[in-house]
């Protein structure tokens, strides 16, 4: 455990000294895996299909807030659906906007749920991102993992009736409109997701706030059960089509990355909990103090090889003149003891 | 010299200075009525575009079929409807913001009466 600790703590370390070129780095590498998945899955506009592209968003996304690739994100699949037909474009449209209006103004800061969502959703790990939001987030983190399974939803309904809208004709908008309308609304599995999420993301929320000990490992584990709970359910009862392998998979990812979370933003040692009561004319005071698990950095000892008389010593603001020695004495630390060292300055 | 207490309670309030003072100065720049009746209204508009919206969509969604209706039905038992709905949403809509921006102007003056006191502590600790 005091290897774990003392690796995170020169993990912290390091993003503490390099901050400035980590979260670039990062934000460069969710761009990139966010505007690649775009392009793989949707990729009808063979224009911006390409790596160049993809290269020069992810790049601008280093630099922009977390708000900006989500736009940006925006605006690339609104690209893709227009190249395949422009009623799917309009829907996507009336969607995201919707969504703006409604929904992203109670979250604005939770942007990289929205992105993460789709995402993990794509990769058929649906689970991941609700418990670590509910940890790191609030209850309007639910608002944003929400909006982010309805842009799953919208795409992946989008991508399956995307062969037969290429076989309609241009006549045929109505029909389009409706298709897509259908693939999103006629979707009983987005309704069980969104649910699901979003009380996982708010019951890991309140669980974590609890003051109980080991509540974060409680909230993770709770948020986990939580959601296969519903999401089973919700297959049992809407024949949802949701993989049981998936789900359980993800979980416990989820999970696993919830306990990663706690380590590096919580630990605490409850082992060492200190109960205290005290009053002043207004209140009595019932505290219980939980320390946080630390571990105390190895101590350089350096070795001087020059003697203390030897040594040449230059004059500091503490040191004094003593006039029994006729010389100016200065202290020193060495080996944990101090030292009066006597000695001549240059300018005295 | 360095005075630890006075660097570290700096540093706390540089830091809430740089990522949440912003918004909380904002918010807490307005008396809680006004607050709260400016976000309402934000709600309002964006409820009334959002509805605008997907009326639209659903009359498209069923164009067809309303036009050849459209010499037979009944458009003012249809508008009192659509009206009826809109008034759900808006109602809906708008006491869900109230809600929240209570609950975001209580925190943010809760935030920034803390600021303000430490900002007192810092002055007494330069003139102590």
């Amino acid at each position: 455990m005091t290897e774990l600790l003392e690796i995170r703590d020169r993990i912290k370390g390091i993003f503490a000294s390099y901050e400035v070129f980590i979260l670039p780095v990062v934000k460069f590498l969710l761009g990139l895996v966010c505007f690649g998945m775009l392009n793989s899955k949707l990729g009808y506009m063979t224009r911006i299909n390409n790596i160049a592209v993809v290269l020069i968003l992810a790049l601008l996304c280093s630099f922009l807030p977390p708000v900006g690739m989500v736009l940006l994100a925006a605006l690339i699949s609104l690209l893709h659906l227009y190249a395949l037909s422009l009623e799917a474009a309009i829907i996507g449209f009336a969607v995201y906007l919707v969504m703006f209006l409604l929904f992203f103004r109670f979250a604005p800061k939770d942007s990289v749920a929205v992105i993460l969502t789709p995402i993990t959703c794509a990769l058929g790990l649906p689970c991941i991102v609700p418990i670590s939001a509910g940890l790191l987030g609030g209850p309007s983190s639910a608002v944003s993992v929400g909006c982010g399974v309805m842009v799953y939803i919208l795409l992946h309904g989008i991508t399956q009736s995307a062969p037969t809208i290429n076989g309609m004709e241009d006549s045929e908008a109505t029909a389009k409109v409706r298709l897509v309308v259908d693939s999103l609304l006629g979707n009983k599995q987005m309704i069980v997701m969104i649910a699901a999420f979003a009380i996982t993301v708010i019951v890991a929320y309140l669980v974590r706030r609890m003051a109980i000990d080991y509540s974060w490992t409680i909230a993770i584990i709770a948020g986990a059960l939580v959601d296969i709970i519903i999401l089973l359910v919700g297959d049992l009862m809407y024949d949802t089509n949701i993989s049981f392998l998936s789900i359980i998979i993800s979980s416990l990812l989820g999970a696993l990355i919830g306990k990663l979370v706690e380590f590096f933003r919580f630990g605490l040692d409850y082992n060492r909990t200190e109960k205290v009561q005290f009053e002043d004319d207004e209140y009595y005071y019932y505290v219980k103090a939980v320390p946080k698990l630390s571990v105390v950095g190895g101590e350089k000892t350096v070795k001087r090889i020059n003697t203390a008389k030897s040594r040449k010593r230059t004059r500091y603001e503490d040191d004094y003149y003593d006039r029994g020695r006729g010389t100016y004495v200065g202290r020193y630390e060495e080996d944990d003891e101090y030292y009066d060292d006597a000695y001549e300055d240059d300018e005295y | 010299m360095i005075n630890e207490d006075r660097v570290i309670l700096m540093t706390k309030m540089a830091s809430y200075e740089e990522h949440e003072a912003k918004e909380n100065m904002a918010i807490g720049r307005y008396f809680r009525s006004d607050y709260i009746a400016i976000q309402v209204l934000k709600a309002v508009i964006s409820v009334t575009i959002a509805f605008a919206v997907i009326f639209a969509i659903f009359l498209f969604y069923d164009f067809e079929k309303y036009m050849q209706d459209i010499y037979e039905m009944d458009i003012l038992s249809f508008a009192k409807n659509i009206l009826k709905y809109y008034i759900v949403a808006v109602v809906v809509y708008a006491g869900i913001c109230y809600g929240v921006c209570t609950y975001r102007y209580i925190k943010a003056r809760k935030s920034l009466k803390l600021y303000y006191q430490n900002l007192k502590k810092l002055d007494k600790m330069y003139t102590e």
